[in-house]
């Protein structure tokens, strides 16, 4: 078992907590599962119930997590190790199966994937968005020319949304949920989408939200951006963190994993990766309460 | 999951990290519930805004656009009007039973388009509530004002009707207590799609039934026959008189065909069941709100 180091007391108030968060999903498989622990007449109710195979996935195995004010996080790993999990979790798209997260304001998801109303035009879509995420119509109206001017849409943003190229849509999506200033921001790989200037602009906007951010969090496959952006970087695979460190230690021992991947190497990335996981150290979240809590505990 | 998984080590060390909880929140909690209606206060603009647009952009796809938002309902109370006046004369004892029937088929239309858009309005924006955080009863409240909005031209039409087919009534001012009937009649329309919109998230296989329900309501609702002519059993008449949406269309034409006062009677149990369906809708609806557009 893991030693237990003294606690150590965070001062201030951290920007993000995850306190043992952990998520699976129960998903429709076409896969034979082994029924072993269920009786004949078990299996026979499932069949007449029309019951698929469900497995379960577990996305996220139980990881706390404590960020504070000012730290620009980034998050690296393979396909399917649960970055985009974790994000859906800290912006709440997606409630743990146990466990919380806890922030200081509202998390805003800044992606390609916030999704609109098709049937609508671009504009009334801008003005709508903005609404959902708290703004008022003056607020709307000062912020207005500048998204469009953003998004690039020029004359188009008076058509109905469904009539837009996925490109435009995705950057019309961008700068809407880029209108806002928020303390907490996610970024999901929404810098690779569109043409080069729009790229341009689209980095531009990022890094004066990033200024102004309390902390941000960053999923990327590239990492010249992990390393340029952020200053501190978790690395997960198969739902584990494996490490938590600096950006060029961490990002340079996940390189010499997928470059020994690559290579067909499967044992000695799985030792690199060992490694980095033996010399992990895993957080447990001890919550102070002095005084009075804003929520209850479930 | 992959076969290559395999037994992860250890971490090093855990470090207990003791943190100041009194600045976080929750992600996606729910607030209390009269924190909850100040929030769905601060969203009015949302709400508005929000069905505003999509009455505009409803019809878009028709040649005829908005002029479905009348022609559904006239073709709607022809078709009833043959079968049921003509066909099988159940008409009989009703006076200006034309009247009757456009009263009850435009009001009941009303209720069932709105409470089924409510019900279904967060499986059909299930893509705006995974994007943004805001209290969700906004989406069922925004679906029945879109659906109050869509309702006006209908009202018109079907005032306009009353006075114009024969025999034509006069317009007179009992017409003004449509008003608050009207209104009751949405206040009942939001709570119920409140109460169904989150059953549905629950169990999708509601929004099977859905139609069906309306249907058997529809005929429960004395919309095209009286209820004093088929049911003699004075028990089941009470029961039946009990029914919000007859008590609407009762008191309606009372008001603009008949010419006499509803009776106190009426609009105690169509307020009673207006007000407290939706407060036990918002209730009802609050209690579920963690959960919405989740898989």
């Amino acid at each position: 078992m893991a030693a237990t180091e003294e606690t150590v007391f965070v001062d201030g108030s951290p920007c993000v907590v995850l306190d043992a968060v952990r998520m699976s999903y129960t998903v429709p498989t076409t896969a034979h599962v082994p029924a072993a622990n269920m009786g004949l007449v078990g299996k026979a109710v499932r069949k007449l119930m029309g019951h698929q195979d469900n497995v379960r996935v577990d996305a996220l195995n139980e990881i706390s997590i404590v960020v504070e004010r000012g730290e620009s996080v980034g998050i690296i790993g393979r396909n399917g190790s649960g970055k985009s999990t974790m994000m859906k979790l800290i912006s709440g798209q997606e409630s743990p199966v146990s466990g919380a997260v806890y922030a200081s304001s509202t998390p805003i998801m800044l992606g390609v994937n916030a999704a609109l109303v098709p049937d609508l035009s671009g504009d009334q879509n801008i003005v709508l968005g903005c609404l959902a995420m708290g703004m008022d119509r003056a607020a709307i109206g000062e912020k207005f020319d500048s998204i469009v001017a953003l998004s690039g849409l020029a004359k188009a943003i008076h058509l109905p949304m469904k009539t837009y190229s996925s490109g435009m849509g995705s950057r019309l999506r961008f700068a809407i949920a880029a209108s806002v200033n928020p303390e907490i921001l996610l970024v999901d790989e929404a810098l690779n989408t569109g043409d080069a200037q729009f790229i341009d602009r689209s980095t531009a906007r990022m890094a004066e939200l990033r200024q102004n951010a309390g902390c941000v969090f960053i999923v990327s496959h590239s990492l010249q951006t992990i390393q340029d952006m952020c200053s501190r970087v978790f690395w997960l695979d198969y739902g584990d963190l494996i490490m938590d460190g600096a950006p060029l230690e961490t990002t340079a021992a996940y390189k010499s994993f997928t470059d020994h991947l690559a290579k067909g190497n499967k044992i000695s990335a799985a030792l690199i990766k060992d490694e980095a996981r033996a010399n992990l150290v895993a957080t447990q979240v001890l919550p102070r309460i002095s005084g009075r809590r804003k929520v209850d505990d479930r | 999951m992959s076969p290559s998984k395999q037994k992860l080590a250890a971490p090093a060390a855990v470090q207990p990290l003791s943190v100041d909880m009194r600045e976080l929140t929750r992600v996606g909690a729910r607030p209390g519930f009269l924190d909850y209606l100040v929030q769905l206060w601060d969203f009015r603009q949302f709400i508005f805004y929000d069905a505003r647009a999509r009455v505009q952009s409803g019809t878009r796809r028709d040649r005829l656009g908005s002029a479905w938002l009348l022609l559904n309902p006239v073709f709607n109370g022809l078709t009833y009007y043959v079968i049921f006046g003509l066909l099988l004369n159940t008409s009989g004892g009703i006076d200006n039973f034309l009247g009757y029937l456009i009263v009850g088929l435009f009001l009941f239309q009303f209720s069932a388009g709105a409470i089924t858009a409510g019900a279904r309005s967060i499986g059909s924006n299930k893509s705006v509530v995974q994007a943004f955080s805001f209290p969700r009863a906004a989406l069922p409240i925004g679906a029945n004002l879109r659906e109050v909005l869509a309702a006006v031209p209908l009202v018109l039409a079907m005032l306009f009707l009353i006075v114009v087919l024969p025999p034509g009534e006069t317009i007179g001012p009992l017409w003004l207590l449509i008003f608050p009937a009207l209104v009751l009649q949405s206040l009942f329309n939001l709570g119920v799609g409140l109460i169904l919109a989150r059953v549905i998230s629950r169990f999708n296989d509601v929004t099977h039934l859905l139609p069906f329900a309306i249907r058997a309501w529809m005929y429960g609702s004395a919309v095209f026959y009286s209820y004093d002519r088929l049911i003699t059993h004075p028990v089941l008449l009470d029961l039946l008189e009990m029914n919000p949406l007859f008590n609407v269309i009762d008191i309606v034409r009372d008001c603009v065909l008949y010419d006499r006062l509803p009776e106190w009677q009426s609009w105690a149990n169509l307020a009673a069941f207006s007000l407290g369906s939706l407060l036990v809708g918002l209730f009802y609806f609050w209690q579920g709100e963690e959960k919405y557009g989740r898989n």
